[in-house]
């Protein structure tokens, strides 16, 4: 008996000790262990397209060493070239002997030059890499991107790091910029709509400007620090894409009017006019939505419904007015009017660039199955709008 | 002899065999059947749950399925059958095991590990294979809370970020799309001949049957949810998503700021999917034991080859993943079903041996 006992407890802790070290072994990662001497943690990338293929810029973080007077993070911009992203990724290698790690990468900078064909040429490589995260914000650039990541930033220590700044949550519910990631671009090409959007950054000297906050080291692939002037980033608008390809560039105010259409604007403000005075109106809350309906022909009601109060006018109130902030009727119109246009401007736009920004073709197909084959093609050219704006005070 | 109890074997087919459908299955069917793909796998899940049925049927006999067969076949009879049997649950365990070992080293791992970050589950495969088969329903009560906080927390952290309206329109892939999603996933249903080596040692309580088809339903339940909720997160890329249960759940918006917390939850199902691959294996050197006697000698003999050879294989198709797939998936698929139901149906009605 005593016997069978001590042989149950040994098949107990020989259970034990399987099962902890299969965990051990499936779950530890190697204990995460990176040597840092010989991985480029990729933070951006940035890719264009020439006549002799694409040029990959990797935005790689470095180690400051133990100087701690100096905080931030420090960066270095490798190039890579080849005729695929893959090749430029081992030219990388080759160059540097760093290998190159994407599990960290947050942001896809895409030159103009690279989105004026199929885009996707460039992102189907990160799509599949496994260790790419999906979850990475994408957008264009005016310009190139490598000019663009290797550019010093006035406000951060990274031109990488401002610009995943300029593209935070934060900044997509003033609806000045639709922030897009890789899954989300990917899901619109490959769908019925074949069409997707991302913000389009451009950059602007920002002269007399000193070095940026905690030190900025980002420096070019030969080791120098950047020397120029040192930039601040923007958001231009937003670059409509079709079967893969930049077809349209919508305007801030375009760019607004969508994403009030999506009903994401929490704290945005625009400008509208009573008598003759500018008058800049808070966003407190927002509602939109698009929908397609089948008649005669098809027709996309497009609705926002808003609750605003007045952030400032081109002038001074009395300091006994407790009603200024409170929207009159006229003004109420007027910026009515405005985001009407702003609509119809988008509409237009959406109408000439055949981009399916509103997924029309994807409520066609899930809506409407039957008639998906009847209007697909010309779904866009002949769906009537339908524009309802309401706006209402916040008193 | 010890059993396996009637609230074991229910949490074994409610909770535990999900898991195994949860890795590349997913993809898979909505390769051929996209926006349909609840209904290849319902259909799938509803075949199965009828051989369920039919062994826990058999099961009522409460004899084991060496001496079920010997009745009907003979004693040679029933080893080759048993021969057979074990060589279809080594076959079924293959597309687990590998799919187990890729979402290891690609989803645990930043960089590609060693081989030999997965060999530790042959040790562990070994050591549960040597002990007899009525222990699993002591592991099935221990996995079962993982299994049920897994589905739970990853269905809690995925559904806010999938559209469902995805899943629409109804049926527009065609009859011949779903029927192809159901037959490409066939491989991955072998829960009811994971059943067949425990004929004898299971508790007969009132309408197991039943209760048992039900609890494998309800499990088939909640694999289809996981399916509705990857389908509605990744939509029209959702074929190219492979380990579909671990990727979901990465888009809560909370992960932006606590970090991969879903990884709890990836975890707790990874480890009762790492017992549930050893299953079929376990089963396999069971219906060995009974067929060709379970002496300890022999009983470690079994263990020894089954994952030797298992871990040989693991390492010859390293490269070869692909082919292996579509073997299973396609080639091989008819057999998933096939096998066990004419197994079953020789204990049912087969007529019995004149040498019996």
């Amino acid at each position: 008996m005593k016997k069978h006992d001590r042989l149950h407890r040994l098949s107990v802790k020989l259970w034990l000790f399987l099962a902890a070290f299969l965990v051990f072994a499936f779950f530890s990662n190697d204990f995460g262990l990176v040597d840092i001497q010989k991985t480029a943690v990729i933070l951006a990338a940035g890719i264009d397209k020439g006549e002799d293929g694409y040029t990959l810029t990797a935005h790689i973080a470095v180690p400051k060493g133990s100087d701690r007077s100096k905080g931030g993070t420090s960066s270095v911009n490798i190039k890579g070239r080849g005729d695929t992203i893959s090749a430029c990724i081992s030219d990388i290698y080759a160059d540097t002997g760093w290998v190159p790690k994407l599990v960290f990468c947050d942001l896809l900078l895409l030159g103009e030059e690279a989105v004026q064909e199929n885009s996707f040429l460039v992102l189907d490589y990160f799509l599949r890499n496994e260790q790419m995260p999906d979850s990475c914000q994408i957008a264009v650039c005016e310009g190139s991107a490598e000019e663009m990541l290797s550019s010093a930033s006035a406000i951060d220590d990274t031109s990488a790091l401002a610009i995943e700044k300029l593209l935070s949550d934060a900044a997509e519910k003033t609806g000045q910029l639709t922030r897009t990631t890789l899954r989300e671009f990917s899901i619109g090409y490959y769908g019925v709509s074949e069409s997707g959007k991302m913000p389009y950054l451009g950059s602007k000297t920002q002269s007399g400007a000193e070095s940026a906050q905690g030190g900025a080291q980002a420096q070019d692939a030969s080791g120098g620090a950047q020397s120029g002037d040192e930039k601040i980033y923007e958001v231009r608008g937003s670059a409509l894409f079709s079967q893969g390809r930049m077809v349209a560039l919508l305007s801030p105010d375009e760019t607004f009017a969508y994403s009030l259409l999506q009903g994401e604007v929490r704290s945005g403000t625009f400008l509208a006019h009573e008598n003759g005075e500018a008058v800049t109106l808070y966003v407190y809350k927002n509602k939109g939505s698009v929908s397609l309906s089948l008649g005669d022909v098809p027709e996309a009601a497009l609705e926002v419904v808003l609750r605003v109060r007045v952030a400032d006018r081109d002038g001074a109130t009395d300091v006994s007015d407790l009603t200024s902030s409170i929207p009159s009727d006229a003004l109420l119109q007027d910026a009515t009017a405005v985001i009407t246009q702003a609509i119809s401007s988008l509409w237009a736009r959406i109408g000439e660039s055949e981009c399916d920004l509103f997924q029309l073709r994807q409520q066609l197909f899930r809506h409407h199955r039957g008639e998906y084959e009847l209007w697909r093609e010309r779904l866009l050219s002949v769906a009537r709008p339908n524009i309802s704006v309401t706006i209402r005070p916040v008193e | 002899m010890k059993t396996v109890s009637a609230r074991q074997l229910c949490f074994f087919l409610a909770f535990i065999a999900p898991v195994g459908k949860l890795i590349l299955m997913p993809s898979q069917i909505v390769f051929d059947a996209k926006q349909d793909l609840l209904f290849s796998a319902a259909l799938s899940y509803l075949l199965q749950s009828v051989i369920v049925f039919l062994v826990l049927l058999a099961a009522k006999k409460d004899k084991t399925l060496f001496a079920l067969l010997r009745e009907r076949l003979g004693t040679v009879g029933a080893r080759v059958a048993l021969s057979l049997l074990a060589l279809f649950l080594f076959l079924a365990a293959l597309l687990p095991m590998l799919e187990q070992k890729l979402l290891v080293q690609s989803v645990f791992y930043d960089t590609l590990p060693s081989i030999l970050a997965f060999a530790p589950f042959f040790l562990f495969s070994a050591y549960l294979c040597f002990h007899p088969i009525a222990h699993l329903g002591r592991m099935w009560d221990i996995l079962m809370p993982f299994s049920a906080v897994g589905f739970a927390g990853l269905i809690a952290l995925s559904a806010g970020a999938a559209d469902f309206g995805a899943l629409l329109p109804v049926g527009a892939s065609g009859m011949g799309a779903i029927a192809r999603g159901t037959l490409h996933s066939l491989s991955w249903f072998f829960d009811s001949a994971l059943l067949l080596p425990l004929l004898g040692r299971i508790e007969q309580t009132k309408r197991l049957p039943l209760k048992g088809t039900l609890c494998y339903l309800a499990g088939g339940g909640a694999v289809l949810l996981v399916l509705a909720v990857f389908y509605g997160v990744f939509s029209d890329i959702a074929l190219r998503q492979l380990f579909a249960f671990s990727r979901i759940s990465k888009y809560f918006p909370g992960v932006a700021v606590l970090g991969r917390i879903d990884y709890f939850f990836i975890f707790a199902l990874t480890l009762v999917m790492a017992f549930y691959c050893a299953m079929p294996l376990h089963a396999g050197v069971e219906c060995l034991k009974q067929a060709f006697g379970d002496t300890p000698v022999r009983a470690g003999g079994y263990t020894l080859a089954v994952n030797g050879v298992m871990f040989t294989l693991s390492v010859l198709l390293n490269y070869h993943f692909l082919r292996t797939q579509t073997f299973m998936t396609h080639t091989a698929a008819w057999i998933f079903p096939l096998f066990p139901a004419l197994l079953v149906f020789v204990l049912l009605i087969g007529r019995k041996h004149e040498k019996a």
